[in-house]
């Protein structure tokens, strides 16, 4: 496998400007959608199969009674330890080289089980494909020596592209830094390798709690229950069998033929 | 903010039907070889049952996909910790044990009954298998409710046998053979399956906590509580228990109905 590549999302330098989110479908031609009212600048609410850079915009309200915004440019994490690629019973989700996790749109076939296994509900079902699309890392640029279109275009260097075992200790001077500002609620989400998920390769430098960027504090794998999950339907079948036995069983032998096991 | 896989309809009777399968045939299978000569209608309706269904729950999840060709796609992979690549593959596996187990019931008379014994005890794995496999997917995922479920796999299958034995009697009753000694045991397993079922289903909500919110106090509440619990358990258990005077089709059709909607209202839950 090759050095690990990562994105750092820094979102103390975000400005809200959404060239990432442009320069994504630009260079993944991905088509418009129709902009829908969240409440805020943000659009879409969410991810979709159109829309794999997602700038969201928070409101937090300030002690001078204001609103101030909070924000920060959303992606896939291509997660160390990926719901999407153990959920994925064609082998389409498969992890790169590079340690990305993408999609191969020739061999998924729309059963969404993806979809589902997603913690951060990125992975989206395409209806005119019938397949599902999330960030591919621009699959294509890192194999030729680029980097995703969002860092390339973002221009405050709030989305930072490289090897993650250089961009970690990046973010971490930058956390340090932040707090020093003051700044006391500045972390990163996602940095650390023995961390939620075995760490994310797109990660993040946050300024308030993650449940605040509609984060999950601590994602967890979904697969994590299947052994737990299927040891107690062992449980149940055993029991449901006996139960079957017990009303089946014919007493006495007298009317058993030779070959009942 | 987490995705719903936009599951609907068509995998809901997926759940419902393959439940039935699975628990037909491991009826059957047991009754096969642990009961008497008396039980071979419900031992030939049940690897019948099986077979008949499991083929529609193959089409069922064909559709599903969109593309019915890309189906062959799962075949290219094996993964033997993901419920859905399992899954795929023991239909195909579940459905050549109910292939084989049907046709040595419908012919090749006595001759042939402790090679079909033995292949059906080993087919029950399989039967169980896929009354179960479902509810450990769903709970495999990250959506609420779901993910906190730990013993949705063992509810589906306790599901299974129920509805399982309930289509067997229901079967046997309209082929006029609700008078015979095997219609009677069906019924009497089919009694414990509920029971078992009931428990199951207390044990279930309690560890959800607050996560069983959605069924037992949302929307779905309702076809919860009424539908699943009261008509498709309760009811039908207290009629088999006082011994009322009801054709023997009624109790069966019931627990087919809440077992239907046990399905369907786990996968609403996040559709």
């Amino acid at each position: 496998m090759a050095r690990t590549l990562a994105m750092f999302t820094d979102t103390s330098l975000c400005i809200g400007c959404r060239a990432c989110q442009v320069a994504c479908k630009q260079w993944n031609e991905l088509p418009s959608e129709q902009p829908e009212w969240t409440g805020s600048y943000q659009n879409h609410a969410t991810f979709t199969d159109k829309t794999y850079r997602l700038v969201r915009f928070m409101e937090k309200p300030q002690p001078n009674g204001e609103l101030a915004w909070l924000l920060m440019s959303d992606v896939c994490k291509h997660c160390a330890q990926a719901g999407c690629l153990d959920a994925c019973p064609t082998g389409a989700i498969y992890r790169t080289e590079f340690g990305t996790v993408n999609i191969n749109q020739d061999v998924c076939n729309g059963c969404r089980y993806c979809v589902s296994s997603c913690p951060f509900g990125v992975v989206s079902f395409n209806h005119d494909t019938g397949r599902a699309n999330k960030c591919t890392f621009c699959n294509d640029r890192i194999h030729n020596g680029l980097g995703p279109a969002c860092a390339k275009t973002c221009p405050t260097d709030s989305i930072q592209f490289g090897f993650r075992d250089e961009l970690v200790p990046k973010a971490q001077k930058r956390v340090a830094a932040l707090k020093e500002l003051g700044y006391k609620d500045a972390q990163l989400y996602g940095a650390d390798s023995n961390g939620p998920l075995g760490g994310l390769n797109a990660f993040f430098l946050l300024l308030d709690r993650p449940a605040t960027y509609q984060l999950p504090e601590k994602p967890l794998l979904p697969q994590r229950n299947v052994k737990v999950d299927s040891l107690l339907a062992v449980g149940s079948a055993l029991l449901v069998g006996v139960g079957a036995l017990v009303a089946f069983r014919e007493r006495g032998g007298a009317t058993k033929d030779g070959g009942n096991a | 903010m987490l995705k719903s896989p936009d599951w609907h309809l068509l995998i809901v009777w997926y759940f419902f039907l393959g439940g039935i399968a699975g628990g037909a045939y491991f009826t059957a299978a047991i009754a096969d070889n642990f009961g008497g000569p008396r039980d071979k209608s419900v031992i030939r309706i049940g690897y019948v049952l099986a077979l008949l269904l499991i083929g529609l729950c193959g089409i069922l999840l064909i559709l599903d996909l969109g593309t019915p060709s890309r189906f062959m796609n799962m075949m290219r992979h094996f993964k033997f910790w993901d419920p859905m690549s399992i899954g795929a593959w023991m239909l195909g596996v579940f459905g050549l044990f109910a292939f084989v187990s049907s046709a040595l019931s419908l012919v090749g008379g006595e001759g042939v009954a402790p090679v079909r014994r033995v292949v059906s005890l080993v087919g029950t794995i399989a039967g169980f298998f896929i009354a179960a496999y479902t509810g450990v997917l769903l709970s495999a995922t990250a959506l609420p409710l779901w993910r906190e479920a730990r013993l949705m796999g063992a509810l589906f299958l306790a599901s299974g046998a129920s509805t399982g034995m309930a289509a067997i009697s229901l079967l046997l009753y309209l082929a006029g053979e609700s008078a015979g000694e095997g219609f009677k045991k069906i019924k009497r397993a089919d009694r414990y399956a509920i029971m078992f079922e009931i428990l199951v289903l207390a044990a279930f909500v309690f560890l959800l906590g607050s996560a069983a919110g959605p069924l037992v106090t949302g929307q779905l509440a309702p076809l919860f509580w009424g539908g699943l619990v009261a008509v498709g358990l309760v009811l039908p258990l207290l009629v088999d228990l006082t011994g009322l005077k009801v054709p023997g089709a009624i109790p069966a059709a019931l627990v087919l109905v809440g077992g239907f909607i046990l399905r369907y209202v786990i996968v609403m839950a996040n559709a």
